[in-house]
């Protein structure tokens, strides 16, 4: 008896110390975010990246308190979340589950491409918006603007001219291109080519290989018989690591190497180590900036979290996109119609800095381009939010 | 032209090809005497990759111990998955006489359960680790050490494997099992024996392979089909349940993927490959390998 | 008879759902309705022949890429026509050489030609310069739905005709003892060539209705190689003797991955993979032989 009540005793204390320690912990009706990820298939491997970023984002909203609302109280937020297989015809059925069956209050975006062009229509039909975050392609800009946004600006016609004037800039005069054929990397390819040109710099190699290709040793001898000043391989992960490993074996000597998707995973890094710097890749983030104060912040408690920094690209695309609809709604509520206008007309502080949209597309954040210096992902291009200088690459 | 006469070539084509014969091995042991279709062979690949990276980051074990552990990890399953479930299935003849069907379904089930237990365990992030990864030049021949590790170690195991086959009495045994099924039980082999110790060494085979592939890729809970599938063209080439002509087709895979892709262009390698594996099965199902045309 | 009275109510029922206003049943049928016409396309070949295909993926991805090819330049119906005449005239193409392998060959065989047509595809659409390819106008979730149910019911209603014919009765002796038809005058190339084109035909306009559903093309996906996993799974779930064996392993796999994906989250796949497991060990005649069981002791 008397233990019991010592225990229930213990018990109370510890509890109210601890509801005293965090005194904005979360209360209320929780504001439900429904969202489908590719927790298995073929993009799975991806995924985490960015649902680890969705987590650390509730987290530290419901730490704050929760999700603040116009009229100055804040409620919950609470996921719900379905596996979508990697497959688009998935991603549909749990978006129409989610907004009929599920009625969350607000979507956030599935990972990839094919799925957020086959949600399109979707959000246009149900009139409910949706911020996205990891979709890159030049169609996107065919999508009629509406309940959709993509913040990111690595679509890849712009990369393509971006990286052709940073090429030149770095003195660049001839280039190797190999390219997966996945569409993503050939859709890069096709605007980088006329790009290339247009700057005066040589194509000398132009291939393209397959996703599941296992060696790249006869495509690799012939680039580095040619000794061209620039390596661009227009990788997916998979490929990223075995370029890697390969290119370090046939010691290609270009001062610039670039590798498409791929060196800004935790995984790429851990796997290579020092023979990967100097790597130049596609993003538009990165923690060392000091323009974005918050950045740095999200990149700690990121690895605080995780264990694994967050990718350059994804992560934070993931978070920004979650960062946008938060400011969205802390102006104009809960009701679709008034966020997705809250969406068109606002101005947004994301870790990646201003965000303001036009049409589908975020028509501020400039394409930039990482490269890997001592382990860490800077930004070297363009001037005006680089992190640090480009540095040629001092062999593998 | 030069390329082509280079050792580098060779070299590339070799390393790909050992790991060809290593992954197939195990797949044409337990096709040879269980008339298994395993799908889930690639998934013992990246359990045994898994097995290796954890080794490697949690204790610091380098692959060249972990290989073991991946070994017997891969091989306890197989224990597990014969005794458990296809004991069972052969027992019963009306399970047994659509053995095709049925294996392939319970392996596609054990397939998904392995991807699925691991992507929970680990989570699906992708991982790698750093290992061996100094440059070599011998002869003009760069070599990076994982890959020549890779190539000792797959070519090792499998001749080690086939003079075990030739020389042993266990290795008598199993290829009666593979050639004549009834007679092998007449002459009194223990075909229960026979089949779990197969099985068991089938996987370790694919646990081995995974560690090697875990030295140079990523490794993610979904990997393995690929190395299911190219074992399969593997072992079609080489004829389904021929052990020997197997890991000759592996390294004659190596080789016609590498010398294939310099000689066209690499956009052609996957057509290549699967064209090949086609065309053999359409002209001869056999296998291009084998001696005899069974009737 | 009974059978036939049951299955027009279910797709009136079915047909109806839009009724109801919840576009997430509308979205349930349509992918019942998928997977039954797959399921039962498949078994027109392989449960009456034995021939095992793993590889029904390509006729799905080339209705698939047909279809995406020739929309906006001709009406939607005749894009699902021609994806079902070019899966049909592919498998008339290819059908001689490759039913002449037999056993865990052929299995092998029709899953290595799906990836290689897949390969092919992808090297053409990047030799075309194209990135994946995408549709603006589609026809409304409820259209859809109804096709895909025409195509389940037509699929049903030919492997019916098929199992109660002269044709089919020639390929059940196929199944039991090929040598054997063949000496006693079953044409049996003919018969295997004719099963063979009429289990591709429904899955090419399947394809491409499944296409204008998510409204994205991409090699990769349109030849995903677990549809043609998946298709086999639920037809021998069902069970393969009868007619209604893929109709029931096709809603049963379904209703169950659906009703597991939203209680389990996490743990759904592995759910699944252990029924499968279970089937096949526990219930070797299908969940079709499951009901006769227990009808027949009632």
């Amino acid at each position: 008896m008397n233990v019991t009540r010592r225990w229930a005793t213990t018990l109370l204390g510890a509890s109210l110390t601890m509801a005293a320690a965090m005194p904005a912990l979360a209360e209320g009706d929780p504001i439900r975010i429904g969202y489908s990820m590719a927790r298995t298939g073929i993009f799975a491997a991806a995924a985490p990246s960015q649902e680890n970023a969705y987590n650390l984002w509730r987290d530290q909203v419901n730490a704050d308190g929760g999700l603040a609302l116009p009229d100055g109280t804040r409620r919950p937020v609470e996921f719900v979340s379905y596996d979508d297989q990697s497959n688009p015809a998935n991603t549909v059925r749990i978006y129409e589950r989610l907004i009929t069956q599920d009625d969350v209050d607000l979507l956030a975006a599935p990972w990839g491409t094919p799925m957020h062009l086959a949600l399109a229509p979707v959000l246009q039909r149900y009139k409910m918006p949706m911020v996205g975050n990891t979709a890159a392609s030049v169609q996107l800009r065919k999508v009629a603007p509406g309940y959709i946004w993509f913040p990111t600006s690595a679509i890849p016609d712009q990369m393509g001219a971006e990286l052709a004037k940073m090429m030149k800039a770095e003195g660049v005069t001839s280039a190797a291109l190999l390219a997966n054929e996945l569409p993503y990397a050939q859709e890069f390819r096709s605007f980088l080519i006329p790009a290339l040109k247009e700057a005066g710099i040589e194509v000398v190699v132009d291939e393209s290989y397959p996703p599941d290709i296992k060696d790249m040793t006869s495509m690799l001898v012939d680039v580095k018989a040619k000794a061209p000043d620039a390596v661009i391989a227009m990788t997916y992960p998979s490929d990223a690591f075995l370029f890697a490993g390969q290119a370090k074996e046939l010691g290609i000597e270009a001062p610039f190497v670039l590798s498409l998707v791929g060196p800004t995973i935790d995984a790429y890094r851990k796997a290579n180590g020092a023979s990967v710097d100097g790597i130049v890749s596609s993003a538009h983030w990165s923690p060392e900036s000091d323009a974005w104060p918050r950045g740095k912040a999200f990149f700690d408690a990121y690895v605080e979290k995780y264990g694994e920094e967050p990718d350059a690209l994804d992560s934070a695309l993931s978070f920004m996109s979650l960062e946008i609809l938060q400011q969205a709604v802390e102006q104009a509520g809960l009701e679709p119609e008034a966020i997705r206008k809250a969406i068109f007309e606002g101005s947004f502080d994301t870790i990646n800095g201003k965000v303001e949209f036009e049409g589908v597309q975020n028509t501020v954040t400039p394409t930039g381009f990482v490269q890997i210096q001592d382990g860490k992902i800077e930004l070297v291009w363009p001037a005006e939010i680089a992190t640090s200088d480009f540095q040629p690459k001092q062999g593998w | 032209m030069d390329t082509l006469l280079s050792g580098q070539l060779l070299f590339a084509a070799l390393v790909s090809g050992s790991l060809y014969a290593l992954v197939a091995l195990g797949l044409n042991l337990v096709y040879g005497t269980l008339r298994l279709l395993n799908i889930a062979h690639g998934d013992l690949v990246m359990i045994g990759a898994y097995t290796a990276f954890g080794a490697f980051s949690l204790f610091h074990l380098p692959p060249v111990i972990s290989v073991f552990l991946a070994a017997a990890v891969c091989a306890g399953l197989g224990w597990a998955v014969y005794e458990g479930l296809f004991r069972r299935l052969l027992a019963n003849p009306t399970l047994a006489k659509r053995v095709e069907a049925n294996s392939l379904i319970l392996f596609y089930g054990i397939s998904v359960i392995l991807q699925n237990v691991v992507a929970m365990t680990f989570t699906a992030s992708s991982r790698g680790y750093q290992y061996l990864d100094t440059v070599i030049t011998w002869g003009g021949v760069s070599m990076t050490g994982n890959r020549l590790l890779t190539l000792i170690v797959a070519s090792a195991v499998c001749f080690g494997t086939l003079l075990f086959l030739r020389h042993t009495l266990f290795g008598w045994s199993l290829r009666a099992v593979i050639e004549r099924r009834e007679a092998a039980q007449v002459v009194g082999v223990n075909l229960n024996r026979v089949q779990l110790i197969t099985i068991c060494a089938g996987f370790a085979a694919a646990g081995v392979a995974g560690t090697l592939v875990s030295m140079t890729e990523q490794i993610t809970p979904f990997m393995g089909f690929p190395f299911t599938i190219v074992a399969f063209v593997v072992i079609i080439v080489g004829g389904l349940g021929n052990i020997g002509a197997g890991v000759l087709a592996g390294f004659c895979l190596g080789l016609v993927e590498t010398y294939g892709i310099a000689l066209t262009s690499p956009g052609y390698r996957s057509i290549l490959i699967y064209g090949l594996f086609v065309a053999v099965l359409l002209i001869r199902p056999e296998g291009v390998f084998s001696k005899a045309v069974r009737s | 008879m009974k059978g036939l009275i049951l299955g027009l109510v279910c797709v009136a029922g079915a047909a109806a759902v839009p009724m109801l206003g919840n576009p997430y049943y509308t979205g349930v049928i349509f992918q019942l309705a998928m997977w039954i016409a797959l399921a039962q396309s498949w078994s027109m070949l392989s449960a009456t022949t034995g021939y095992l295909s793993l590889g029904h993926a390509v006729f799905y991805g080339i209705g698939a890429y047909v279809c995406v090819l020739l929309t906006g330049s001709v009406p939607f119906a005749v894009t699902l026509i021609a994806g079902a005449l070019a899966a049909g005239i592919f498998a008339a193409a290819i059908g001689l050489p490759v039913l002449r392998v037999r056993g865990p060959y052929f299995v092998i065989l029709t899953y290595g030609l799906s990836e290689l047509v897949r390969h092919v595809v992808m090297r053409i659409e990047s030799a075309l310069g194209s990135f994946g390819r995408m549709i603006f106008i589609v026809p409304p979730i409820e259209v859809l739905m109804w096709c895909m149910l025409g195509l389940a019911t037509l699929a049903c209603l030919g492997a019916w005709a098929i199992r109660h014919s002269t044709f089919g009765a020639g390929l059940s002796a196929i199944r039991e003892d090929e040598v054997a038809a063949e000496t006693v005058g079953v044409p049996v190339t003919r018969l295997k060539l004719l099963a063979f084109v009429a289990s591709a035909i429904i899955p090419g306009a399947v394809g491409g209705l499944a296409l204008l559903r998510t409204s994205y093309f991409e090699p990769g996906q349109a030849f995903d190689p677990v549809i043609s996993f998946t298709i086999v799974t639920m037809a021998l779930v069902g069970g393969t003797e009868t007619v209604r064996g893929p109709i029931l392993g096709a809603v049963a796999l379904t209703l169950l991955s659906e009703l597991l994906w939203s209680n389990l989250p996490q743990l759904y796949m592995v759910v699944l993979g252990s029924t499968l497991i279970g089937f096949i060990l526990f219930v070797p005649r299908g969940v079709s032989g499951l009901v006769d069981q227990i009808a027949g002791r009632r």
